[in-house]
């Protein structure tokens, strides 16, 4: 027996339009992206609004793989982003582990030790990091951008989180078998903290697969690139500044649907992860 | 044994965090070389900066993009909650959450790609929308003024369907029976939000604006990827100023003063808005 007002109804009717408003600006300019990558050469350069191709044809793709040659930054970006994210889930959950342990010596020490580095931004310490990758003679090297961010004070308090909620009884158990830590850890912590590892897992994923800011400094030879410098000079190249743009709209949106797709891939099948890391992330940080 | 399990992520803050710390305050009283012994040089590094009027340039354009991102995707993803919030109908709502988090994922380089494809003079969509309507095409990334007004504008695009995420899960967790009281006392939907799910969303807007705060002058990515030389005056921030100085002029003990300088403003900031807050770690 409800009654609904009229300004119940127009305030129902604006809002919907608002937000469908605001849904399209995320949408039609990903499925413009999308149509355009679809096009052929001379079809992406024409003054109309594309939301599906006319001719579809894979020509764009086809440039950007032989005379862009994309292949080589692709699959070292995979390689970077598979290792970086294995190390990072490895190493930081070993931390988070040792955390949740009672007083021992030191322990205080080491929770500030991995903690203050939060409050310290990568960009302000880009001179310094540069010259100690130098020294280590890793310049120019695909360890360069694997190892430099391969540790974050915010997984390491996630996964310390995740083992926190894990039964005592069940590590005593153990330890009174005869047990070590490492058994302990890699037998039973890791396999009951699956969900705070899918976590880290795609949010390291997301991070590694858009490095920029390392490849930068650390990357200067075309065969090392990592695909967002590689994607860099193609997709933003702006008539403006470049003096060869040769490469036609088509092959700078497919640059841009190759860098997308994976993401949206782990997007789609892990959403719930991503919605549990933000929340933790905003608490924690 | 157990402090081996934590040696590798202790030993990795200590190379590349500690380390380069305490090393780029000592650069920045150097005239650092990479070969030959460097000279200290006091605070002359210092000095320079200061009265460099790049430095200065850049330094308004980083409190003046800062601010703007600080304040408009603390309150914006806010109005656009409360709207989300009042969507009955779920798979809409759903189905808009995932769509506006989007872009959350991309790069840089993906983003600042689609949007100066769209800004473009031809056949970009915004100009081919523009000449529908019989409107002359603008180079809208060759024209100053747009240059910030683009930058803030992207980056809300970006970001907005994260921090709105953040308020909905806060929204999810207020207590219904607060709702239900309202309703008795004859509140009607507007009343609701305005008086129960506003001041409930306070804590967050805290962290969401703490984190805006410490993030504000750390962009880099953007304007590396966004920026030309004509409107490179007007959105070139402090980062992307010792990234030039310092790995492309190799003045790096002038781009490590720089550095430090802008890490301890960085630090009163951060301070001052966690009084003004009120935040309890």
């Amino acid at each position: 027996m409800m009654r609904i007002s009229a300004s119940r109804k127009l305030f129902f009717v604006i809002n919907n339009l608002i937000l469908i408003a605001l849904v399209l600006t995320m949408i039609v300019p990903l499925l413009n992206v999308l149509a355009v990558s679809f096009t052929t050469d001379l079809e992406s350069y024409e003054n109309t609004i594309k939301l599906f191709p006319r001719q579809p044809s894979i020509e764009g793709y086809v440039t950007l793989f032989q005379r862009v040659s994309i292949l080589r930054p692709f699959l070292n970006n995979v390689y970077v982003t598979i290792v970086g994210t294995f190390l990072h889930v490895i190493i930081c959950s070993m931390a988070g582990y040792v955390l949740i342990k009672e007083k021992f010596f030191g322990k205080t020490i080491l929770v500030y030790a991995v903690t203050i580095p939060m409050m310290i931004p990568f960009e302000m310490i880009i001179i310094p990091v540069y010259i100690t990758v130098k020294h280590l003679g890793l310049m120019n090297t695909l360890w360069s951008v694997t190892i430099v961010g391969v540790v974050s004070t915010f997984s390491i308090l996630l996964m310390k989180n995740y083992f926190e909620g894990i039964p005592k009884s069940l590590e005593e158990s153990a330890f009174i078998d005869g047990a070590g830590e490492s058994t302990v850890f890699f037998r039973i912590y890791l396999p009951l903290a699956k969900a705070g590892l899918a976590t880290i897992t795609i949010f390291q994923f997301v991070v590694k697969w858009n490095h920029l800011l390392t490849a930068i400094l650390f990357l200067n030879s075309p065969e090392k690139y990592t695909l967002q410098i590689a994607l860099k000079s193609l997709v933003v190249s702006q008539e403006l500044t470049s003096t060869t743009q040769s490469v036609a709209n088509n092959t700078r949106m497919a640059g841009i649907v190759i860098a997308i797709v994976p993401l949206i891939f782990v997007y789609v099948f892990a959403q719930k992860y991503f919605i549990k890391g933000i929340m933790i992330g905003a608490v924690k940080e | 044994m157990l402090y081996l399990l934590i040696l590798p992520a202790v030993l990795y803050f200590i190379i590349f965090t500690y380390f380069p710390v305490l090393n780029g305050f000592r650069i920045s009283f150097q005239d650092y070389r990479f070969i030959g012994a460097s000279k200290f040089v006091g605070l002359k590094n210092y000095i320079e900066a200061i009265h460099t009027p790049g430095f200065w340039r850049v330094f308004g354009n980083t409190l003046i993009l800062g601010l703007s991102n600080v304040i408009l995707t603390a309150f914006i993803p806010m109005f656009l909650a409360l709207l989300l919030n009042e969507v009955q109908f779920t798979p809409w709502k759903r189905f808009s959450q995932t769509i506006i988090y989007m872009p959350h994922l991309f790069s840089w380089v993906i983003v600042g790609g689609i949007w100066i494809f769209i800004l473009s003079p031809n056949s970009g969509l915004i100009n081919i929308l523009r000449s529908f309507f019989g409107k002359p095409s603008i180079y809208f990334m060759a024209k100053e003024s747009y240059a910030r007004t683009i930058m803030i504008g992207v980056n809300l695009w970006k970001q907005s369907g994260y921090v709105c995420i953040l308020y909905l899960a806060s929204i999810a967790g207020i207590n219904t029976e607060l709702y239900e009281a309202a309703m008795i006392d004859g509140a009607g939907s507007f009343k609701r939000a305005l008086y129960i799910t506003v001041p409930e969303l306070v804590s967050t807007l805290k962290v969401v604006l703490l984190l805006n705060v410490m993030g504000a002058l750390r962009i880099f990515n953007q304007i590396y990827v966004m920026r030309n030389e004509v409107i490179a005056p007007k959105i070139d921030v402090l980062m992307y100023y010792v990234y030039d100085r310092g790995l492309a002029q190799f003045k790096l003990g002038y781009a490590s003063a720089i550095s430090v300088i802008v890490f301890v403003i960085t630090m009163i900031i951060t301070i001052i808005s966690l009084k003004l807050i009120k935040y309890k770690i």
